[in-house]
């Protein structure tokens, strides 16, 4: 799903975030994405989104060599890429609502289609009751939600997070963290860019490590099964209510976005 | 599946901006109002100066009435001469009959009855038709008295009133045409001006936004639309600021011409055609400041 061959950035001033990458990521997975801090982790998330462009080197997504991408193609990769920013990135004069129905709004999608599907996330994320409040009178763990429901609410074939569990306190750390699992178990790819030992260990998934830009590590994932299904999963709600849910093994397709289940 | 924005979002997005600014969005579509309003005034008083300029232009002819005793020859040389002068568009020559047969044709049938046909006035004379351009120039009196002086012309017939008010017309309508060409310009250009500054300004204020909507996946045209459509909108309410204020314009000025000067002419609004293009104009001209705003500083 996502390859990384050779990759380099060097940004004007310099300095080289990023040195001889490579990598792969298969469909379905889910990769952590660590490192000290200026170990070129948000770099390389922004080298998959386009928002800048490797200096050397290949980076495919879903088979597409993102290098040669034309300017007019770069809206429809991000489609089916959804991002969580460590900033959330919620626009402040729009509601929840109104946040969430962005990746939906430039599809195209119809009013009644899209009130359908931003409903039905918010209330898996239990958030239907703030639909109609403003990012700036919610507190960090639905801001982080919100950002999390703009991303899915277009179901992309690829997911990523910098820093979701960023400044919450634990308990609101390990919702998001079981909301992006179900999400991966749902079929999407997802990459979380994170320095949060303890979140890493406790969750045993495959590990990236960078280092002053290189890759200096790729932990496998440690197979410790039934240990998610032990924790309290207030996301029951969304798959409960996720016309997907049925077909939880199956990649998303990002053929099916947009499409009627 | 749709392409392209939903027409509610574009318009909420816009009527969003607007919200944002509403004293800038305000002086702008104020501004648009007034040039529009300054550029259907002129029109209009070109349209109409245009429209009495035919009414008046038809009566523009000189009668130069010649002596009784000038034979054919002699007339025929004069109609010459006279055709010959500068200012002079045309001339038709009419004998004694002619003219007592135009005459004749002039007067209630009702009084002619038993009346002797020889007793009806009749003089050859040269109908002369004089150059509109001429009579603007305010030479009209010139050639008059330059007629009159011809050997064999016994008197002419004043045009003065006549002249007088085509000249009127004509300055009129030279005022009209460089001053309303020059304000309109002038007008126009501050009115894209303020609109052009009010979609920078909202542009600014909605960096943060714009980006968001890049990295999530929004083309260009669908983040730029919103701003276009509130240039737009701010060339619309202008536009029809302009007609309410054209149309209180017209009423004051067709009293003006009717009571003050005494014109006898009817002074009408715009033709609908150019109501429609003034219409058409406001938000032609928000939608060109914007455009050009957004290619400037909307960059994605
Ligand atoms: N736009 C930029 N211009 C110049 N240098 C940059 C730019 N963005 C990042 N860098 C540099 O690239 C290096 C990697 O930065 P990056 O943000 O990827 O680190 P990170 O791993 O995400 O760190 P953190 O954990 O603190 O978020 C840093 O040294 C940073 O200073
Ligand atoms: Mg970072």
């Amino acid at each position: 799903m996502i390859q990384l061959y050779h990759v380099h950035k060097r940004f004007p001033n310099g300095c080289d975030a990023l040195s001889d990458v490579t990598l792969r990521v298969r469909e379905g997975e889910f990769v952590f994405l660590t490192g000290p801090s200026g170990a070129g982790k948000s770099t390389l998330l922004k080298l998959l989104l386009v928002m800048e462009r490797v200096t050397d080197g290949q980076i495919l997504i879903g088979g597409r060599n993102i290098h040669v991408l034309r300017d007019a193609s770069v809206p429809f990769l991000r489609r089916n890429i959804g991002v969580v920013f460590q900033d959330f990135r919620l626009v402040p004069r729009r509601t929840v609502f109104d946040n969430v129905a962005i990746s939906l709004e430039i599809m195209g999608l119809g009013r009644k289609e899209i009130e359908r599907r931003v409903n039905q996330l918010l209330e898996g994320l239990r958030l239907v009751h703030r639909a109609q409040a403003y990012p700036g009178d919610l507190s960090g763990g639905e801001q982080q939600r919100v950002a999390i429901a703009r991303a899915l609410v277009n179901e992309p074939a690829i997911l990523l997070a910098d820093e979701p569990t960023g400044n919450l306190d634990p308990d609101l750390a390990n919702d998001i963290m079981n909301l992006l699992l179900d999400v991966n178990r749902r079929g999407t790819t997802v990459v979380v860019a994170t320095h949060d030992v303890a979140l890493l260990e406790r969750h045993g998934l495959r590990t990236l490590v960078l280092s002053r830009g290189s890759l200096v590590e790729d932990r496998p994932r440690v197979v410790r099964p039934n240990e998610r299904l032990s924790q309290p999963i207030p996301i029951q709600a969304l798959r409960a209510a996720d016309p997907l849910a049925g077909r939880s093994t199956q990649p998303l397709s990002r053929d099916t976005a947009g499409e009627e289940p | 599946m749709r392409h392209g924005p939903r027409p509610e979002y574009v318009v909420r997005q816009a009527a969003q901006l607007v919200r944002g600014s509403p004293w800038l969005t305000g002086v702008s579509a104020l501004t648009i109002a007034l040039a529009l309003t300054l550029v259907g005034l002129f029109a209009m008083i070109l349209f109409n100066a245009g429209k009495m300029m035919h009414e008046l232009g038809q009566s523009l002819t000189l009668s130069v009435y010649v002596q009784d005793a000038t034979t054919p020859a002699e007339l025929a040389a004069l109609d010459k001469q006279v055709r010959a002068h500068e200012g002079v568009k045309s001339v038709t020559m009419l004998t004694r009959e002619m003219d007592r047969e135009r005459n004749r044709k002039l007067l209630d049938p009702e009084l002619l009855k038993g009346l002797d046909e020889a007793a009806l006035p009749g003089q050859p004379v040269l109908e002369v038709e004089i150059d509109a351009d001429l009579a603007s120039r305010g030479d009209v009196q010139e050639l008059v008295e330059w007629t009159r002086s011809v050997k064999g012309v016994q008197s002419v017939e004043d045009v003065e009133f006549g002249a007088e008010k085509l000249r009127l017309l004509f300055a009129i309508v030279e005022i009209a045409r460089t001053v309303g060409l020059v304000l309109s310009i002038v007008l126009l250009s501050s009115a894209m001006f303020f609109v052009f500054s009010t979609i920078r300004l909202a542009v600014f204020s909605r960096r943060d936004e714009i980006e968001i909507l890049s990295l999530v996946g929004a083309t260009p045209g669908f983040i730029r639309l919103p701003f276009l459509v509130e240039g737009a909108l701010q060339g619309l309410a202008g536009a029809l600021v302009a007609m309410l204020l054209l149309g209180l314009l017209h009423l004051e000025l067709r009293s003006l011409v009717r009571d003050v000067y005494m014109l006898n002419a009817t002074w009408s609004l715009l033709p609908p055609g150019m109501i429609l293009w003034l219409i058409l104009g406001g938000p032609a001209v928000g939608l060109a400041a914007s455009a050009m705003s957004v290619g400037r500083y909307l960059k994605v």
